[in-house]
């Protein structure tokens, strides 16, 4: 008991300093959390399309539909001629162009079906997701106040959440995530310099045994996410307004299920990894696919689906996924058995594997 | 007298290479015992071995009547150890990892008496990055006796220090022999076997070749006194051999060393040679034979090469 305190000590010691540590540990997650939040929140409340309207004919109808389209709030119109704007849209200064030609009131006088064309760049995949939808709604509007027909299935939209998730309520929870499994991850690169420098042989010299050693070291990386995630939540809070609405003994239960799987899984890769620098790289291997397609960032239904077998191994997907359950109440992914079980499991492979082919010199 | 280390038809095998070849030996208490050989002839192997931190093929191995393969523990709680390279703990201070080290025994020594002793006092609070080689070197010999251990096992304590902390080094392990301690150490230095060790093996591709005290072996060996000099002309290893009282002649680069029963006989017949034959002997120099000397007859190899 006398070792293990002293132990702990000593690695507290070192962490403290060691300022590259700090940094990693502590201040990079809450620069992502600052950087992001600005981001966001300057972003996703007000998007708007640049649209450009080119109207050819001079029919009160024609007026009609260039007010019904102005009266969108997410597009931001401009008039002018058809040349200009066709330009402005190859320039990128338009997302969308729409040209009421000219005969348009004509044609619907005579009772025909009359054209407006949309002209937009297809490689702009949000024109097309949620500018035409829109433009093709407008129509569908206008089209029916003029034939007088009302319809008979309509859509009410009502949003079942609870708490009106912003993209910052989405992003601190996995941002923790993110910082619990580079926690883990790199926790096993002082043991490999350690056992570069031959100290895990010395101390093999003495009577210390290998359980309390690595114990310590667990215990130490324990306390040191949850002072990461006590940071992590206040700043979010403190900066961004972000809630801690779920219970805290769950949270807490699963940052310290996220911690032990991921250290797990390092001790894993250090099984692996003759030196450090043989390490870090294989540690980037598993970290940077895991940051980018756990929909830490973003939502998983915007990836590919290809992708999607991928993303539903990876323990990272499931630790974000409970945590943000619990800290913002978003609609889950999985229940919190399944994620527990998924991380579980690979604490379970991890683990096996790592004292299988772990070594001490 | 009372063995402290006993290491009976010790064998280790790496692929094909026999590290350690059928090796027996004994360790008494309050003794240095010094392990002379070449790198790679085995000797950490075998250190390694009898400190519990290596496992052995076969053979026998029992320190303080505790057999090390069953009890490897037990040894180590009662054993000091310093090993090759060790770089602890850079963030750590001098103080501080004395004080980690301490904690894994049950017992432990006075730590300040401790760092008194390897005369780190001045560099107690410094991290163990910032410390000097020799300073390094002496605070694994401080962890080695943290424990208070009954016997201390140094591998090649003073490789790469300058003379002044290799002397340091040696004034503290004698009185750590002064203290009734046994010390088992390994080395590749010459110097260092003859004037630290009471007792010297010998040991090349695994095997132990002689065992005794320094100048034991070295009278065994050498009746004679070596004549060193360097010559400007290449002269067959018969001709030198047959000048008057010599014994025994070896030849490297230009560099001769003869063997003589009869040094001022030898060395006046060699300058008539050289007279007579018109070469020139440059250099020149008698010296006692040494361990040098004993390896390069057994072995036909000197040690560092």
């Amino acid at each position: 008991m006398k070792a293990f305190n002293i132990l702990l000590m000593a690695n507290a010691k070192q962490f403290v300093r060691e300022k590259a540590a700090l940094f990693w540990t502590f201040l990079f997650p809450i620069f992502f959390i600052l950087i992001f939040g600005a981001v966001f929140s300057g972003g996703m409340d007000n998007v708007s399309f640049d649209v450009g309207l080119v109207i050819e004919d001079d029919s009160a109808i024609a007026q009609n539909m260039s007010d019904a389209f102005g009266q969108v709030t997410v597009f931001k119109m401009t008039s002018g001629q058809r040349d200009g704007e066709l330009q402005a849209l190859q320039d990128g200064e338009r997302r969308a162009v729409l040209v009421i030609e000219q005969g348009f009131g004509e044609t619907i006088a005579r009772g025909g079906t009359a054209n407006i064309s949309v002209y937009y760049d297809p490689t702009q995949t949000s024109s097309v997701q949620i500018l035409l939808p829109i433009v093709q709604k407008v129509v569908d509007n206008i089209d029916r106040a003029l034939s007088g027909t009302t319809p008979r299935v309509q859509l009410t939209e009502q949003t079942l959440q609870s708490h009106n998730l912003r993209a910052i309520d989405y992003l601190v929870p996995g941002i923790l995530a993110m910082a619990l499994m580079q926690l883990g991850l790199f926790a096993v690169a002082p043991i490999v310099v350690d056992r570069e420098n031959k100290v895990l042989k010395r101390l093999g010299a003495t009577p210390l045994r290998r359980s309390t050693m690595v114990i310590s070291t667990v215990v130490f990386n324990l306390i040191v996410a949850m002072i990461q995630a006590a940071l992590i939540i206040i700043v979010a809070r403190l900066v961004f307004d972000v809630p801690m609405l779920g219970n805290w003994f769950y949270l807490i239960c699963f940052i310290i299920l996220g911690t032990l799987t991921f250290l797990a899984m390092g001790y894993m890769l250090s099984a692996f990894a003759k030196n450090q620098q043989t390490l870090m790289p294989l540690i980037m291997f598993v970290q940077f696919p895991m940051m980018f397609l756990s929909g830490i960032f973003f939502p998983l239904e915007m990836m590919p689906g290809f992708m999607r077998p991928i993303m539903d191994a990876m323990p990272l997907t499931y630790l974000g996924d409970s945590i943000r359950q619990i800290m913002v109440e978003s609609s889950a992914m999985h229940s919190h058995l399944i994620n527990i079980g998924v991380l579980g499991g690979w604490f379970v492979v991890c683990l096996i594997l790592a004292v299988r082919f772990f070594k001490w010199e | 007298m009372k063995a402290v280390i006993k290491v009976d038809n010790l064998r280790k095998s790496y692929k094909d290479i026999k590290a350690v070849n059928d090796i027996s030996f004994r360790v008494y208490e309050g003794e240095i015992f010094g392990m002379l050989g070449p790198n790679g002839a085995g000797k950490t192997t075998t250190m390694e071995i009898v400190e519990g931190i290596r496992k052995a093929d076969s053979g026998r191995v029992t320190v303080l009547g505790i057999d090390v393969k069953k009890h490897p523990r037990k040894v180590k709680a009662n054993i000091g150890v310093q090993l090759q390279t060790t770089s602890l703990y850079p963030r750590l201070s001098v103080r501080e990892v004395m004080a980690l080290f301490a904690s894994f025994y049950p017992r432990s020594a006075s730590i300040d008496k401790l760092i008194k002793l390897v005369d780190l006092e001045d560099s107690k609070k410094k991290r163990c990055k910032n410390l000097s080689g020799g300073q390094q070197q002496r605070l694994s010999i401080a962890l080695a006796l943290v424990n208070n251990p009954k016997v201390l096992f140094l591998d090649e304590p003073t490789s790469g220090l300058d003379p002044q902390s290799r002397h340091n080094i040696w004034s503290m392990i004698e009185y750590v022999r002064s203290k009734g301690k046994s010390v088992f150490i390994t080395t590749h230095y010459m110097e260092e076997a003859q004037r630290l060790c009471d007792r010297v093996a010998i040991i090349d591709y695994g095997k132990i070749i002689a065992t005794d005290k320094p100048d034991k072996l070295v009278s065994q060996h050498f009746q004679d006194e070596a004549i060193e000099f360097e010559l400007n002309q290449q002269l067959d290893d018969d001709v030198l051999s047959k000048v008057a009282g010599v014994t025994n002649v070896v030849q490297e680069n230009g560099k001769v060393t003869v063997y003589s029963s009869a040094v001022p006989v030898t060395v006046s017949a060699l300058l008539d040679l050289a007279k007579q034959r018109g070469f020139e002997l440059t250099n020149l120099y008698v010296r006692r034979a040494t361990l040098e000397d004993v390896f390069l007859k057994l072995t036909g190899r000197r040690i560092r090469e």
